[in-house]
């Protein structure tokens, strides 16, 4: 691992929930100044692992730590140094937004002065948010809104958010990558779950991948692409097919519309552009792996299984 | 015929409800006539008892207006604002249901979409409340004629009920009009409601009594009510029909107007903007003590109402039943089987301050039962992500829950100061009140802690059991006594064990055992608060 410091640790972490393990031995380790993904689908441990680490749920067994201290018994000493977002934000229906970002906010500790209503006011406006309304009338993104503001709002070391922009539009979007940008300037660690690959893609620099309930891939996003294919294309121009088996490492080679494609494992993709150049390819595409793809590789097994299924659905639903 | 099918979509989500409400009124008028039949079944009775009435007011505006000793007006008197007001919380409350929550929950949305068109939900909910007051006043003058009273004044109490009910079907359509919320919409349909019950009775008791004391003349006040008018029918007495004409003239109208009103309005907006809340929090909102109390102050001003009703009863009515008790033996054995050894006020004034603390008791676990409802609704995830300590924020609940407490009971302290005073009762019924009243608040904060205790470590079972176990304690409580339960029963009860003045002196009673429960429950739960998680889920 790189040489910082981390701010959250766990080791051997399970959580159990009756039969079931949400979390089934999970080591994650997220640096200081980190921007950190924490990438699974829907039930894989994510909010289970985020609630452990804030003390809101306690761990069967195995080790965590965040700042160093014990998430259930210093729970509130580490409160005071994050900001916490949850998944699908809740407000009370009798409260204006205003109200509850006050609210939150001064739970944090953060003072009624001058400098706090300003910043209340940029976010406000950078989020377009209209503070006037109580909180049953707003929607699930301007719910959001609330708890983003509360947490921009006060600075913290940590900032650690569930889903976020589940509820919002792409220009707001763009705006929580600004302030994610912000406050990563000023030093902070940021651990955002998500089961959205660009959002990640985008914003962070490490990601770790749970699957029911363990890490099974952490790393820079180029240590990840190192266990993908690259993809790699030039249009059919003389030199066939047959010259790619000049390319050393290439693999899965077709030809389709009048271009020949290949993959290659993504490190060796600088010995292959000598050979490409001598072959004096046209039309040459080189697409390095999403993430996407990295997903797909691990899940690829849930997906089959869900095609499967619903294959054999509308075979039922047909006969 | 669409109507007609929105009708029957209607029937079926209502019937079991409408079922309860219209037989449950129906059993009610039954049930006050073997009452009454019981207790006051000679005439002489009857007579006192009327008299007794005129000269203490404060009992009209909670009974009806009197129309003579006849068994059946006397037991109109008694029991015919009660039918009333079943019918028109029925009423209202189905109004608002069928036409306000559909729009709020976007579900009139789906229906005014499809060629059922805007004014069709309106009409198939009229249709539904007006057949259900019909049942209702066709069962309710069935259960009068089952009794054998002569059948022209049994269909007009029935009828009389079902039409008061009909302009509070109309009060609740236009209610839906007003307001935004179904909240919104119940609220104003409720205070319309009880400004109107009370302003009948209030019209009642400064009316003119008769010559023989036995009849009331009511004032001007009282015409201003839909209750006054299903009252002034004087049914099984003068059986006037007149009234229950303005009744169904007052429904048309505001059903009117609550069309009218629709057809000038979009789908889901209102008439009466809904409130903007605050930009800026107040001070109070500076901790989770401040916010447990933002949450929860309506419901505790609720109780402590009724709070100070119970107590301006307790000490007005105890000198009204000293009267009485000396003319009607039966009466007075209930009160001294209920007060113990105490003379008869004071035995009165117990009954009315176990009421009190079963009020006390319902704000206390209104109040804990919030912090399930915070946790299952996902506002106590974001609190207690901020620094705020797990038992810091039961224990806000907690002390909230016992200032609730505390409030309902001096509420109910007083109003029976007031009433002693407006009584010219005894000065010492004012110290029995103070003695009552912290016998109950001990007894309340049973509950309190209890509720807690079950938050803890039967989160989803927080709701029911707390208010379960304050009604089965309020059974005990209050009939124990009269039906003679065993002791062991009667003492699991923490209202029939907290201490009484008793004479000059205190009963003390169960005051131990009341205290080791209430340390023990506050203890437990505070102690076991440490390990618990958050349980969020229904």
């Amino acid at each position: 691992m790189t040489g910082t410091t981390s701010v959250i640790r766990t080791a051997g972490l399970v959580k159990r929930y009756g039969s079931i393990n949400a979390l089934d031995g999970l080591d994650l380790e997220v640096g200081a100044g980190q921007i950190h993904g924490f990438l699974g689908p829907n039930g894989a441990g994510k909010s289970t692992t985020l609630r452990v680490l804030l003390g809101l749920a306690r761990a069967t067994s195995g080790e965590a730590s965040v700042f160093g201290l014990h998430p259930w018994r210093d729970s509130v000493a580490i409160h005071r140094r994050v900001s916490y977002i949850p998944g699908d934000v809740s407000v009370w229906p009798n409260l204006g937004g205003g109200e509850t970002i006050d609210l939150l906010s001064r739970l944090r500790g953060r003072r009624r002065d001058a400098a706090y209503r300003a910043e209340k006011k940029r976010l406000m406006e950078a989020f377009q948010f209209d503070p006037r309304k109580k909180g049953r009338a707003y929607s699930k993104g301007n719910r959001q809104k609330v708890a983003l503001i509360a947490a921009f709002a006060v600075p913290a070391d940590l900032y650690i958010f569930d889903e976020p922009t589940s509820g919002l539009d792409p220009l707001m979007e763009v705006m929580f990558r600004r302030e994610v940008a912000r406050v990563r300037a000023d030093g902070a660690t940021v651990l955002l779950s998500s089961h959205i690959l660009s959002e990640v893609e985008q914003l962070c620099d490490r990601v770790s991948i749970i699957r029911l309930g363990k890490i099974i891939e952490s790393g820079t996003l180029a240590d990840l692409r190192h266990l993908t294919r690259t993809e790699v294309s030039f249009a059919v121009d003389g030199s066939g097919a047959a010259s790619v088996s000049r390319v050393p490492g290439a693999d899965d080679v077709a030809v389709d519309n009048g271009r020949v494609s290949f993959t290659i494992a993504s490190d060796q993709v600088r010995g292959a552009l000598p050979v490409l150049a001598d072959l004096g390819v046209e039309g040459l595409r080189i697409v390095p792996p999403s993430l996407e793809e990295l997903f797909l590789r691990h899940y690829g097994d849930d997906l089959r299984e869900l095609e499967n299924a619903e294959a054999g659905e509308r075979a039922g639903s047909a006969r | 015929m669409r109507t007609l099918a929105l009708w029957g979509q209607r029937l079926r989500r209502d019937w079991v409800q409408l079922l309860l409400w219209t037989v449950g009124t129906a059993a009610l008028a039954y049930a006050a006539y073997i009452g009454v039949d019981q207790s006051y079944g000679n005439e002489q009775d009857r007579v006192a008892l009327l008299a007794t009435v005129m000269a203490n007011p404060v009992i009209l505006l909670f009974r009806g207006l009197p129309s003579g000793a006849g068994d059946g007006a006397f037991i109109t008197f008694l029991i015919f604002p009660w039918l009333a007001i079943l019918a028109s919380f029925m009423s209202s409350f189905l109004a608002v249901r069928h036409t306000r929550t559909e729009e709020e929950t976007g579900r009139m949305e789906l229906v005014s979409a499809t060629p059922a068109s805007r004014w069709r939900p309106a009409a198939a909910t009229i249709l539904h409340g007006t057949a259900a007051n019909l049942v209702l006043a066709v069962l309710t003058a069935l259960a009068f004629l089952a009794v054998g009273l002569p059948a022209d004044g049994a269909w007009l109490v029935g009828i009389a009920a079902g039409a008061v009910g009909l302009v509070f079907l109309g009060v609740g359509l236009v209610a839906a009009q007003l307001m935004r919320t179904s909240r919104g919409a119940n609220s104003v349909s409720v205070a319309v409601l009880i400004t109107t019950f009370l302003l009948a009775g209030i019209g009642n008791a400064a009316g003119t009594p008769s010559d023989d004391l036995q009849s009331m003349q009511s004032s001007w006040l009282t015409w201003l009510s839909p209750f006054g008018w299903g009252e002034n029918t004087r049914a099984f007495d003068q059986n006037d029909w007149p009234p229950v004409a303005l009744c169904a003239g007052a429904a048309v109208l505001l059903v009117a107007a609550a069309l009218v009103l629709q057809a000038v309005r979009d789908v889901g907006a209102s008439l009466v903007p809904e409130r903007h809340g605050r930009t800026d929090a107040g001070p109070l909102l500076s901790s989770t003590t401040g916010l447990v109390w933002r949450l929860t102050y309506p419901s505790i001003i609720g109780w402590a109402i009724a709070g100070i009703l119970a107590g301006l009863l307790a000490t007005s009515l105890s000198s009204v039943v000293e009267q009485m008790g000396g003319d009607n033996p039966a009466v007075a054995k209930v009160l001294e089987s209920i007060s113990g050894e105490g003379d008869l006020a004071q035995g009165v004034l117990v009954t009315f301050f176990v009421m009190l603390g079963i009020f006390a008791s319902c704000a206390a676990v209104q109040t804990v039962a919030r912090a399930r409802q915070e946790e299952a609704h996902g506002t106590a995830e974001i609190v207690l992500a901020q620094p705020v300590p797990r038992v810091r924020w039961l224990a806000d609940f907690v002390v909230v829950g016992f200032v609730a407490v505390l409030v309902v009971v001096a509420s109910g302290i007083a109003g029976a100061a007031i009433g002693t005073a407006a009584a010219g009762a005894e000065a010492s019924l004012v110290r029995d009140a103070v003695v009552s009243g912290a016998g109950q608040v001990l007894a309340a904060s049973v509950f309190l802690v209890l509720t807690a205790l079950v938050f803890v470590l039967v989160p989803r079972a927080t709701i029911p059991a707390g208010w379960s176990l304050v009604m089965l304690a309020a059974i005990i409580g209050l009939f124990g006594p009269l039906f003679q339960f065993p002791d062991a029963v009667t003492d699991a009860s923490p209202f029939s064990v907290a201490p009484i003045p008793i004479g000059d002196s205190v009963d003390w009673r169960g005051v131990w055992w009341l205290i080791l429960a209430i340390a023990l429950g506050a203890a437990g739960s505070l102690a076991l608060m440490r390990r618990r998680e958050l349980a969020t889920g229904g």
